[in-house]
């Protein structure tokens, strides 16, 4: 990487991390003015935790930008090369799932919901479901680039599968479930997974690598849906064959 | 460990007290994240990718600035982002009437989409599929729509107490039939925008928000009703970007 792309790549960095930040600074400022009213002791820890959050993602991204984008190509372009579905499968179930093992939104999540049910339902097991279905979801997008299959064939049953489940798995479960989707397609899949896709589908499919590597995300958005609840329901199982 | 925040925050324990074995728990549960990737990608790099030298060095430079930014990010998080979505949640249902509240939901759905960076990366794609027919505006202004009624209908859900299954079977139903009618060019296009809504920052406050007002709301619980405005966000988005496609032809 040479000097001038890198200056870039911290400016646009920088942009982003500014835009992601000013609707919620002035949606609470906003707040503090018309409706809280909080002590000021408060609103220096909200600033300061703000401001630390901010700068940490910043070089998250950065460091996603420089160092995980580009070796994602590199892994998508030998994968493709390689050729052999065996190993795309293997490198994909593993790749989805230590990926969305650092998603920090993924974390962030499921520590919200061990709070939020005071323990009940540990974080970690949200994590491992939430990777599950991610991982799996990884492993049929790439098998769907190498046969070309169209991606409506996996995401209307994959969607129907979830409105199905929505009725048989507990409130608690459906709502996590829902959450789990949007954050499972956080700044890490979205690059270094769909790198990895684009890589694969520019050596092996005959379509257009973009539509192939959009397919891909929408698919890593509706596995955890499924996974989330399939492990409500498993705790349920659990607990009254407990009783 | 939000939890753990929260509450010293909350008590007003001065912060030097706890500081440093939270701090040393907090860097082990980075390096407890981003181990298994780091991991993997080594052991692909030996066996299978052997990219030249520099790139390698690259991706681990790389890494070192993620688990800096991640630690950082997780306290920050806790002090800062979370007990803003809280108070401001909790204020809302005390202060505000249902019309605020409805009103609030909006105006965090539709300003934290056009804030997005890939929303615009999205908004481009569509311009020059459509080859110019729907601008960039257009495109970020109706997914920002999109996003901001779904997020207000979900926050309408929860005041009024209808079942999160209902509104969900209902949005993924609308979901699957608009696959069938949209322009094949849109249709992965639109699923993908469905993950452009929920940025880092914007996960906690969004569930911060929730939480809060399910605290002060009689009878709400935390989880059910807690949880379940960002996947109604990301279906917001799907469903905008779908119509937009029907709309072009």
């Amino acid at each position: 990487m040479n000097d001038i792309s890198f200056v870039q790549e911290v400016a646009d960095t920088a942009r982003s991390v500014i835009m992601a930040v000013l609707p919620l600074a002035v949606l609470f400022a906003a707040f503090q003015v018309f409706l809280l009213d909080l002590p000021r002791k408060q609103i220096q820890s909200i600033l300061i935790g703000t401001l630390l959050a901010a700068t940490g993602l910043f070089l998250f991204l950065l460091g996603v930008g420089i160092g995980l984008l580009p070796f994602g190509r590199a892994i998508g372009a030998a994968l493709g090369s390689a050729g052999e579905e065996w190993v795309l499968l293997s490198v994909g179930l593993f790749l989805g799932f230590v990926t969305t093992w650092g998603e920090p939104a993924v974390r962030i999540l499921a520590g919200e919901v061990e709070d939020a049910s005071n323990g009940s339902i540990r974080q970690s097991l949200v994590v491992i479901a939430i990777c599950i279905g991610v991982s799996i979801s990884v492993a049929l997008g790439l098998l769907r680039i190498a046969y070309e299959i169209s991606i409506l064939y996996l995401l209307v049953p994959g969607y129907a599968l979830a409105v199905a489940l929505t009725w048989l798995s507990s409130k608690e479960f459906v709502a996590i479930a829902i959450d789990s989707g949007g954050v499972a397609t956080g700044p890490l899949a979205n690059t270094f997974l769909l790198a990895l896709a684009l890589g694969a589908s520019a050596s092996i499919g005959t379509q257009d690598p973009m539509v192939q590597g959009l397919g891909l995300v929408a698919l890593i958005a509706l596995a955890p849906i499924i996974s989330v609840m399939l492990l409500g329901l498993l705790i349920r199982r659990k607990a009254s064959a407990k009783e | 460990m939000s939890f753990l925040g929260y509450c010293c925050c909350r008590a007003g324990v001065t912060r030097g007290e706890i500081m440093w074995s939270e701090l040393k728990q907090r860097l082990a549960e980075v390096l407890q994240t981003v181990a298994p990737l780091i991991g993997v990608v080594c052991l692909l790099q030996l066996v299978i990718v052997q990219a030249p030298a520099a790139l390698f060095l690259q991706f681990l430079a790389g890494s070192v600035l993620i688990i800096a930014g991640m630690f950082l990010l997780f306290i920050g998080v806790d002090y800062g982002i979370l007990p803003m979505g809280r108070f401001v949640g909790g204020e809302l249902p005390r202060k505000g009437s249902v019309t605020l509240i409805v009103l609030v939901g909006f105006a965090m759905g539709f300003a934290t989409t056009v804030a997005e960076p890939d929303v615009l990366v999205l908004a481009s794609q569509v311009d020059e599929i459509s080859r110019g027919s729907i601008d960039r505006v257009t495109v970020l202004s109706v997914m920002a729509l999109g996003v901001g009624t779904f997020v207000a209908l979900a926050m309408a859900r929860i005041i009024y107490d209808i079942s999160i299954r209902v509104l969900l079977t209902a949005s993924l139903v609308a979901v699957i039939a608009l696959s069938f009618v949209t322009p094949e060019k849109f249709v992965p296009m639109a699923y993908d925008s469905g993950s452009v809504t929920t940025g880092v920052l914007t996960t906690p406050v969004v569930i911060a928000i929730a939480v809060g007002l399910t605290s002060v709301l009689a009878g709400r619980s935390p989880v059910s009703d807690g949880f379940g405005l960002l996947g109604f966000a990301s279906i917001g988005a799907i469903i905008a970007v779908m119509l937009m496609g029907i709309a072009m032809q």
